[in-house]
Parts: structure tokens; C-alpha cells; sequence
């Protein structure tokens, strides 16, 4: 039982991570950004490039992740999505061109990193063992450990610098926040390069644990939807709890139903079918509609 | 005159915040009832109450003699009880007449596959549809803008699509939220004569929501008056005019301005 | 209808049911009779697609359906011998079934929500194909057998696929007049008092409750035709491929039907056929590029949608009549 749930925070600390980005930008832009995995798969593969490649230490390859998807949000942000909202008629606009970037991200990441499963080696070795009722390796809690770093400073990010408050305002009410004078195109592709950032950053994290390979792209993001439509899209502590539910969930399935066969999503996805028609904008969702 | 409408100690509650708070009040036959009171006094809430877009906290609204508080709200648009919008709430990208053909849907006698099939039911409702949307048009003077997109109508002419919507329905109450807002003086008149016009010549009962003092006077037959969602007078124009708790509500309202 | 639209669409079966096979015959480019039998039972599919947006949802849950099609049909001709022509209203039938179940309760979700909640399922599915052992997990179902004789009271009204001498001309003649039979389903859809009351949940679902519609029936038949559409699709593709896998229809799939119907446009009944046919085609003739095939297929859609946000229909174009976009 305790494994199961060290298993679940574990993974509920990534999944997280993952589910701020994403969420940040949704409420920021309105913007449904179906590229978030192959944003996450890409940070996977400039960490390995870094590390496995280059000989590099691992924390100047997590850096770079950061630092690489950071610009290349930006640069997403700045000639796609803010010529297309400014254009486009319809909300569903944005949602088409970031398929085309998630199928284009994927056409990158075949032809500079290939098709294979790639991996770094063991950042620390050993394994923690309490009396075989946790059995964690430490590489696991480092990474833990930095996952939850990452969130809390993004946390402390948002609510204390300027620019975290001006995002702030951004996602409550564009119009009032642009009244106000918040430069609204600057704060949207900071927003946009932080998201992907984040992104990033997860990948560079998981490619020590398991490695990192092309078709995790598109199962990544379809997570991170189900973490930010369990804890209510737009909100970042709905994002933070719909991660950790979402791991815990998922930890908890794959031991309990594992004598079903494969259904633990089957299971997850009726439950959040129930869920969504009790309460259709998630856990701390503001209602709509 | 008869009771077509009656609302017993109505209730609604948001969290903490009661926004509609045990209110009283009939509706006759035939009338022109509004209801006024400051901002956020809980008036739009009551009328999403009467027309079941809310579910109540308490108490109940009975339309002659049956309850209808808590259906669903094409249900209670079914009984007779229809509802136009505040923020001049139409089909924007269908025409004039369009929007008034879709909106005779409670009076379609065909199946959803008859109008697949086109079945002699749906063919007669069809033809039905057409001539009462034109009369509708010539009822409203609204020929000149029959064939526009709504998307493109000003705003006055929305509003009067916005009833043109609602008596398609042919209903029994007709709930207008705030007809007159956003409208000059002689918009507001030409809208007043169209409402009077409604209730007169089709015999609908209207019910509206609405700041504009002086259009109220002149329009109600009866008038009641909400605030902090509790009912605090209720009568003629010329009663409210003179009842020192409504002029107190209103001055005092000036300077704490309540948002719910 | 009038007489220059029968006249149009008289041309238009022509060219696909006669100048095509000819135009094929004369280059000797069989394989496009598969690409374009693929394209019209996608554009199948993506109709449904562009009923829900009708109505004024985002799904990007086809695949599911094509998928639960698919099964439903390859699991009926095997294992209980049922005429695939028997299993295809059969398999669009289950995906209208299950799409009511699943229709209740996220037909309520809007916007991103409902379009997020779809996109899972497709996952779903797939997952889910993978764990039953009805559907034999990752191996999935192969060696289908081609589609076999339809006949009433001993008269032939399809034959055997397996005795023709060119069954890829008969799928594709198959393929095509169900293409048509569905285009005419749904322009009938539209051009009827059903496309008014779509519209008007499009639209407005609030005032459309307040005139007497009954939204949360209408969108769910809305949407469970939408999936008998893509029921139909799955279906049928899984008959000309013989095989079906969890994979044959993903979360990738989804995207695309969704690609073809905003692409092609959405005001538009032949817009998800346009669409299909040009993605699919496109993504086809590009096939020459190799590796390069998904890059330059990628960058040619976010061009296009850069270029233009409101669809290749929204082009001066197409509007000369006026009325414009939505």
C-alpha cells in the first residue's frame, strides 16, 4: 500500500508539472495546446543530446530543456498563435494550428533524434528500501524532489514577481488587464515560452528515469487534458491537484486491476465521464457556460 | 382577471449569498407586470427562477395551478412560459426571418424524421412556419430587415427580434429581461408602443425586468419592487411612485453599490 | 432541390463513378483506386465530424467510433460468419448505442472542454482494444475475409468480392455511393428544418431551450448519427485493409477528421469531403518526399492555417454570393 502510493506521488509530481504548463497557457491564450507532449518529448531529447551526446552534466542538460523550449514557445507564440488569434474568427483556430505544431514537432524530433527509445545514464545509483514495504531508488526521489522544486518556485513565481501578477490578471479577465495597461502581447508569449518551459523541464527530468522515444508525444498531452479537466482548466492549483490525482489514480490502478488486464484508463476515463457531468468545470474550476 | 402566474416563497441561495429571498407575488391575465429594483437586487435571478433556468433554493412557481418550478427549460417554455434575453440574445448568423421560423419549434406538429423525410406533417408545418413568421414581420414592421443577418441588425432592431422570437412561440407569458437598456428616449417609446401592442392586440401576459423608471411607469399595469432579493412593495405605478420604502431603496442604493 | 443541383451532382457521379475508373485505367496508377476509396470512407467519418460542430461541438473522438466500427464488423465476419454487408448498418448501429451512453453526460461540456473529453476517448478506445480479449490485444484481427455476396430471395444484388476480378473497383464504386449516400443524408440534414434547430444550438443554446427545444435530446441524436457515420467508416475501412488493429484508428485520426472538416469549412456540406480529399490526397503525393513527407505536410497545414484562420472556403472565392463566414 505505501508503495503504491510513493508510486502515485512520484508520478503525480511530474504529471503535474506538466498540467501547469499546459493550464498556464490555456488561461492566458484561451489556447488548447495540443503540442504540450511533443513540447515534453522534445525537452526529453535535448537533455539526452546534452548528457548522452555531449558528456555533459545532467543539470546543465535540464537547463538547456528549460531554456530551449522556453525560446521555442516563444517563437510559437509570437509568429503563429498571435497572427491566427488576431485573425481568426473562431476560437477553433487556435486549436487546428496547434495540431499542426504537435504533427510538425513530432516531423522534427524524427528527423533530428530518430525513432528509437533513447535514455541517459543513472544520474545517482541505489535504491532505497524500508523493510521492502517502499522500495524507491534514489534516482527517483531526486527527480521527485526536483519536480516538486520546480513547482513550488513556479508557484512563488506567479504569485510574487511582476510578471507572475500581470499573468495573473491576464488569465482573469484579458480586456480589464489590457485596460490596465498590462502589455498584453508581451505577457502572452512570456506565458507561452513559461508553459513550454515547463514542458521542457519535464522531459529533461523523465529521460533520466525512462527514457524518452517519438510516440510519447501525443499520450503525454492527452494526460495533462485529463489532469486539467479533473482539476478545472485555467486554474493552477486545479492543475497541481488534477496531476496528483491523476497519478494516484493511475499508480492505484495499475496494482489493483492489474489481474483485468490494461483498463486502468478505461476505468479513469468512465470515472472522469461521471465526474465531468456532476461537475462539468472540475474540481476548482470556475463554472461556465 | 385571474391568476396565471404565482410565486410563493421563492428561494434562491448562491453559497452563502441569498439572492432571492422568500418572495410573494401573482401574476394576472393579460397584464404588464414589472418588476424593478437596484442593481443586484435579484431580479434577473428571479426571472431565471420563473423560467427554470435556476433551480430554487425553496417555494415554488405555479402556473395555473401546476407547478412548474424545476422543470427543465424547454419544458417550461412548453407550458406556455417564454423567455427572451438581457444581453439581446438571438441566432446571429441566421436571418431575421430565420431566427423567427426556428423559433416556432413549440408549435411543430412533425417528427425530427419527418423533417428528415420530408413528410406531408413537416411540409404543412413548414408552410405553417413561413406565413406565421411573415405575419410576425408585418406585425413588428420588421419587413425591412427580414432578410438580414441578425450579426448585422443595430442594436434596437434586435431587441425587437428578440420579441419577434418570443411570439413565435405563441406564449401564454412572454418574460422580456430589461427590453428598454441601452435605448434613447424615442427607441425607448417605439418599444413601449410594440410591447403595449403585444399585450393588447395577442394577449400575451408580459412580465419584464427593467431599469428605465420612466418607460416602467408608463408601461406597467402593476409593478413590484425587489431589493437584497426580498419583495418590498408591490402595486400600480402611481402607488410605487409614492412608497417611501421603494424611494428609500433607490436613494440608498446610490452610494453601496451591491454586486451579486 | 432544383434542377441545376440534381444536374451538378448527375456530373459529379459521373466523374467519380466513370471518369475516375477510366482516367485510372488509362494511367495505370492502380494504387490510387485505394487512396481514393480511402479518402471517401474518411470523408465518411469526418461528416460526422462536422454534424457535431453543427451543433456546436468540437469532437475530436471520431477515431473511437471508427475503431468500435471496425471492431464490431471484423468481430461479426469472424467469429459468427455474419455478410460484412449485413455487419456494416450493424457496426454503425453499435457506435450509435454506445455514443448515447457516452453522449449524456459530456455533451454538456462546451468548447475546449467537450473537445478535450473527446480527444481521451479516442485514447480510450484504444486502450481499451488493446486489454479485452474479444478484440485480441495488439495482435488484432487479421486475414478478414473480403466482403461476401449480398443476395435477396436468390437474387444477387452484390457479389462476391472475393470472385471479382478487380475488387479495388469495387470497393471504391462501394465506397463512393455510400460517400454519396451519406453527403445526401446530411445536405438533407441541413437544408431541413433539423439544420435550423442544429444551428440554432450552434448558435445559442440558451435561447434555443427558451423557444422549446429539447438541446440535450437533439445533441445527443446529433451526435450518435455523427457516430453511426464514423461506425459505418471504421467498418468498411477495416473490410478493405482485412485487418484491424487497436492501432488502425488513434488519437492522430481523430485529429485529422477534425483537420478535414475546419480545413475544407465548416459552412459548407462538402466542406469534409473537400478537406478529406485534400489532406489525404496531399499527404499521399507526398509520400515521394520520404522523410520528409510529415515535416512538409505539417508546415504546409500550419501555413495554411496561418494564411487562412477561417478555412479555404472563407477565400473571396467562395463567397461570391455574400451572406459571409460565421
Amino acid at each position: 500500500m505505501e508503495q503504491i502510493l510513493v508510486n502515485g506521488l512520484y508520478l503525480g509530481a511530474q504529471y503535474a508539472l506538466i498540467a501547469l504548463g499546459l493550464t498556464l497557457i490555456f488561461s492566458l491564450m484561451n489556447v488548447l495546446n495540443f503540442a504540450h507532449g511533443q513540447m515534453y518529448v522534445f525537452g526529453g531529447f535535448v537533455t539526452y543530446t546534452v548528457v548522452a551526446q555531449l558528456g555533459l552534466p545532467f543539470i546543465v542538460g535540464l537547463l538547456l530543456s528549460a531554456v530551449v523550449l522556453g525560446v521555442m514557445g516563444a517563437l510559437i507564440e509570437k509568429f503563429l498563435f498571435r497572427p491566427v488569434i488576431a485573425r481568426s474568427k473562431r476560437e477553433e483556430s487556435t486549436m487546428l494550428l496547434a495540431a499542426g505544431i504537435a504533427f510538425f514537432l513530432d516531423a522534427v524530433i524524427l528527423l533530428l533524434f530518430g525513432e528509437k527509445q533513447r535514455g541517459i545514464p543513472k544520474i545517482v545509483d541505489g535504491v532505497f528500501n524500508w523493510d521492502f514495504r517502499i522500495v524507491i531508488p534514489y534516482d527517483r526521489i531526486l527527480i521527485f524532489v526536483l519536480a516538486i522544486s520546480a513547482i513550488v518556485a513556479f508557484i512563488m513565481y506567479m504569485q510574487y514577481s511582476k510578471t507572475g501578477r500581470a499573468m495573473r490578471a491576464l488569465a482573469q479577465d484579458r480586456v480589464a488587464a489590457e485596460l490596465m495597461g498590462v502589455d498584453v502581447k508581451y505577457y502572452s508569449m512570456i506565458g507561452f515560452a513559461l508553459g513550454a518551459m515547463l514542458a521542457g523541464l519535464v522531459g529533461g527530468l523523465l529521460v533520466s528515469i525512462t527514457g524518452i522515444n517519438l510516440g510519447m508525444g501525443g499520450p503525454a498531452s492527452i494526460k495533462a487534458f485529463m489532469m486539467i479537466m479533473i482539476g478545472g482548466a485555467g486554474v493552477i492549483s486545479g492543475a497541481i491537484a488534477g496531476g496528483f490525482i491523476l497519478g494516484m489514480m493511475e499508480s492505484v490502478g495499475l496494482t489493483l486491476l492489474a489481474v483485468y488486464g490494461d483498463i486502468t484508463y478505461l476505468v479513469i476515463f468512465v470515472m472522469l465521464m461521471i465526474f465531468l457531468s456532476i461537475r462539468p468545470q472540475g474540481l476548482m474550476g470556475k463554472p461556465w457556460g | 382577471m385571474s391568476t396565471i402566474l404565482e410565486v410563493k416563497n421563492l428561494t434562491r441561495r448562491f453559497g452563502g449569498l441569498v439572492a432571492v429571498n422568500s418572495v410573494n407575488f401573482t401574476v394576472n391575465e393579460g397584464e404588464i407586470l414589472s418588476i424593478i429594483g437596484p442593481n443586484g437586487a435579484g431580479k434577473s435571478t428571479l426571472f431565471k427562477l420563473i423560467s427554470s433556468f435556476l433551480k430554487t433554493s425553496g417555494g415554488e412557481v405555479i402556473f395555473k395551478g401546476e407547478k412548474i418550478s424545476n422543470l427543465s427549460p424547454h419544458v417550461v417554455a412548453r407550458k406556455g412560459i417564454v423567455r427572451t434575453f438581457q444581453e439581446t440574445t438571438i441566432f446571429r448568423s441566421m436571418t431575421t426571418r430565420e431566427n423567427i421560423i426556428v423559433a416556432h419549434h413549440l408549435r411543430a406538429k412533425a417528427s425530427l424524421s419527418g423533417y428528415f423525410w420530408g413528410s406531408a406533417k413537416a411540409r404543412r408545418d413548414e408552410a405553417l412556419f413561413a406565413d406565421s413568421a411573415d405575419e410576425i414581420i408585418t406585425f413588428l414592421g420588421m419587413e425591412p430587415i427580414a432578410d438580414e443577418l441578425a450579426s448585422n441588425l443595430p442594436q434596437g432592431n434586435l431587441r425587437a427580434l428578440g420579441i419577434a422570437i418570443g411570439l413565435a412561440t405563441k406564449p401564454e407569458i412572454l418574460l422580456l429581461d430589461e427590453p428598454f437598456a441601452g435605448m434613447n428616449h424615442d427607441e425607448t417609446m417605439h418599444m413601449v408602443d410594440l410591447v403595449r401592442n403585444v399585450q393588447k392586440e395577442r394577449g400575451v401576459t408580459i412580465m419584464l425586468v427593467e431599469h428605465d423608471m420612466p418607460a416602467v411607469m408608463k408601461i406597467s399595469d402593476r409593478i413590484v419592487v425587489i431589493n437584497f432579493g426580498e419583495k418590498i412593495a408591490e402595486g400600480t405605478p402611481a402607488e410605487i411612485r409614492n412608497n417611501e420604502k421603494v424611494i428609500e431603496a433607490y436613494l440608498g442604493s446610490e452610494d453601496d453599490a451591491i454586486g451579486i | 432541390m432544383n434542377t441545376k443541383k440534381w444536374l451538378l451532382t448527375l456530373v459529379f457521379l459521373l466523374i467519380v463513378l466513370v471518369g475516375v475508373p477510366w482516367a485510372i485505367n488509362a494511367s495505370g496508377r492502380w494504387d490510387f483506386y485505394y487512396t481514393l476509396t480511402s479518402v471517401a470512407l474518411l470523408s465518411i467519418a469526418s461528416a460526422g465530424v462536422w454534424l457535431t460542430f453543427y451543433i456546436g461541438r468540437i469532437n475530436i473522438g471520431q477515431g473511437a467510433y471508427t475503431l468500435i466500427g471496425g471492431y464490431a464488423s471484423a468481430i461479426l465476419v469472424t467469429q459468427l460468419g455474419v455478410n460484412f454487408w449485413l455487419t456494416l448498418p450493424l457496426a454503425g448501429l453499435a457506435c450509435a448505442i454506445i455514443s448515447v451512453f457516452i453522449g449524456l453526460p459530456i455533451l454538456r461540456l462546451r468548447g475546449v472542454y467537450f473537445a478535450m473529453v473527446t480527444l481521451v476517448l479516442t485514447e480510450v478506445a484504444r486502450l481499451t482494444a488493446l486489454a479485452l480479449p474479444i478484440t485480441n490485444g495488439a495482435k488484432g484481427i487479421v486475414s478478414i475475409p473480403l466482403p461476401a455476396e449480398l443476395s435477396l430471395f436468390g437474387l444477387t444484388i452484390i457479389p462476391d468480392f472475393a470472385t471479382l476480378e478487380n475488387p479495388k473497383l469495387a470497393f471504391y464504386i462501394a465506397a463512393v455511393i455510400m460517400m454519396v449516400l451519406c453527403y445526401a443524408a446530411l445536405y438533407r440534414i441541413v437544408n431541413s428544418r433539423l439544420g435550423h434547430l442544429c444551428r440554432s444550438l450552434q448558435q445559442n443554446e440558451e435561447l434555443s431551450a427558451s423557444i422549446g427545444v429539447n438541446t440535450a435530446y437533439l445533441r445527443v441524436i446529433a451526435y450518435s448519427i455523427s457516430s453511426f457515420m464514423g461506425g459505418v467508416a471504421g467498418a468498411s475501412f477495416v473490410s478493405i485493409s482485412q485487418s484491424i488493429y487497436p492501432s488502425t484508428f488513434q488519437v492522430v485520426d481523430s485529429v485529422n477528421f477534425m483537420l478535414n472538416c475546419f480545413l475544407g469549412g465548416l459552412g459548407y456540406v462538402l466542406g469534409p469531403m473537400l478537406g478529406t480529399l485534400m489532406l489525404y490526397f496531399g499527404w499521399d503525393l507526398l509520400f515521394t518526399m520520404g522523410k520528409y513527407q510529415l515535416l512538409i505536410y505539417s508546415s504546409l497545414i500550419i501555413l495554411l492555417i496561418v494564411l487562412l484562420p477561417n478555412g479555404i472556403l472563407s477565400l473571396p472565392l467562395f463567397n461570391k454570393r455574400g451572406g459571409g463566414p460565421k
